[in-house]
């Protein structure tokens, strides 16, 4: 389980910890009143399109089978990772670009929205640096289930 | 200039404490402006305010920080009023409504859980519980992994299987969860967790709503869950009625 304390502490207004994961509340949820105007989301309206966890795609069957061929049943859960499988590695990686489905699918759909998000809307090089919120995170996570998946 | 609103509070309300920092760069000063028995959490907007981590940050950190206060109903990001004086109007015209709400939410806090399935673990129960996936899946393996057929006819037994549990998933999550807190919402559809739900409880009575994450956690290894919180309460607000 994750604990993500999402109260900042402290008047520093500094610290990157959460806000991936209240993104989307941030963005969608929250009070709107008619009388206000809104700031312009352009680019960053990707968030709303419907990702289902398991795609039904050819891809998504023959990841499947494929991870279901490498599933060492007589193994128990939570097997130590060993030495990964290169080769799988590589396909999994290739699979990934092609259907981005499934699981891995969620932190790189915040990830891109934001990227696109800045695209559109940074004009210095500066302001695209700031406008990538907490890259650390969705990598980490992205890594953690690929070594998950490859093991 | 134009006035960049966060939250509205009681009148009573001491606002966010000092040093708190707004939407910006430089961040602007947070200020409260008071209406009828009302106030709005607020700060001067910035030109060409966007959707920037900083920005989203100093929205999150000024509700947190004021939320800690007293009740704060949390606004939207970039809600965007022409002036202070289109945002006292808007204290006095809904008063009502908003009083209410805060009577509602007084003390209350939302945390945000999402889950999604540890892929192997997942897929490990779907073989070991169906017959006919481990037939097929032990044929596979003899021939070489089998013909592209065999492989698609596998895949998707095993796709609708890890489906099914996506389903079964997300509803135990949510009866291991509701009955520890006061309502609950769905969080935005979109970001590819097989369960996003929100939950809100008292700030002072979370305890119990964060052991049994843990509880359920430790007996779903399966899953990967993820809590978020205290939040201010973005998924329990409800705006007024458009004509009060």
């Amino acid at each position: 389980m994750t604990v993500v304390a999402a109260q900042q502490q402290g008047g520093s207004g500094g610290g990157s910890s959460g806000l991936y994961d209240v993104l989307e509340l941030i963005l969608d949820r929250g009070l709107v009143i008619d009388a206000f105007v809104r700031v312009s989301l352009v680019g960053i309206e990707i968030l709303k399109i419907d990702v289902r966890v398991v795609v039904a795609s050819v891809d998504t069957y023959l990841r499947f089978a494929e991870a279901c061929n490498r599933l060492d049943l007589e193994a128990g859960p939570r097997k130590n990772p060993g030495l990964p499988d290169l080769v799988g590695e590589m396909t999994e990686s290739g699979a990934r670009g092609k259907s981005k489905g499934a699981l891995s699918g969620a932190a790189e759909t915040l990830s891109d929205a934001f990227k696109q998000g800045a695209s559109s809307s940074g004009s210095s090089r500066e302001e695209e640096r700031e406008s990538e919120p907490a890259p650390r995170k969705p990598r980490r996570t992205t890594t953690a289930r690929r070594k998950e998946e490859s093991e | 200039m134009s006035t960049y609103v966060y939250g509205i509070a009681r009148g009573d309300h001491p606002g966010p404490p000092e040093g708190v920092n707004g939407v910006g760069d430089p961040p602007a000063p947070v200020r409260t402006l008071r209406a009828g028995e009302l106030a709005a959490v607020v700060s001067d907007c910035p030109g060409q305010l966007r959707p920037k981590r900083r920005d989203l940050l100093a929205h999150q950190h000024v509700l947190a920080e004021a939320g800690a206060a007293g009740s704060v109903l949390p606004l939207r990001f970039g809600s965007v009023s022409e002036d202070d004086d289109v945002v006292r109007g808007v204290l006095e015209d809904h008063g009502e409504h908003y009083r209410g709400q805060l009577d509602r939410l007084d003390g209350r806090v939302e945390y945000n859980v999402k889950a999604v399935h540890r892929e192997e673990e997942v897929l490990r129960q779907v073989v070991a519980d169906d017959a006919e996936v481990r037939a097929l899946q032990a044929a596979n393996k003899a021939s070489g992994g089998g013909s592209y057929q065999d492989r698609l006819r596998l895949g998707e037994l095993v796709a609708n299987g890890v489906r099914a549990r996506e389903v079964h998933d997300a509803k135990a999550v949510e009866a291991a969860l509701a009955p520890l807190s006061e309502q609950q919402n769905p969080g935005p559809e979109s970001a590819g967790w097989l369960v996003n739900l929100s939950f809100l409880m008292r700030r002072d009575a979370t305890a119990p709503f964060v052991n049994a994450i843990e509880e359920f956690q430790q007996a779903n290894p399966h899953l990967e869950v993820q809590v978020t919180g205290p939040l201010p309460p973005y998924s329990f607000v409800e705006p007024a009625p458009a004509h009060a």
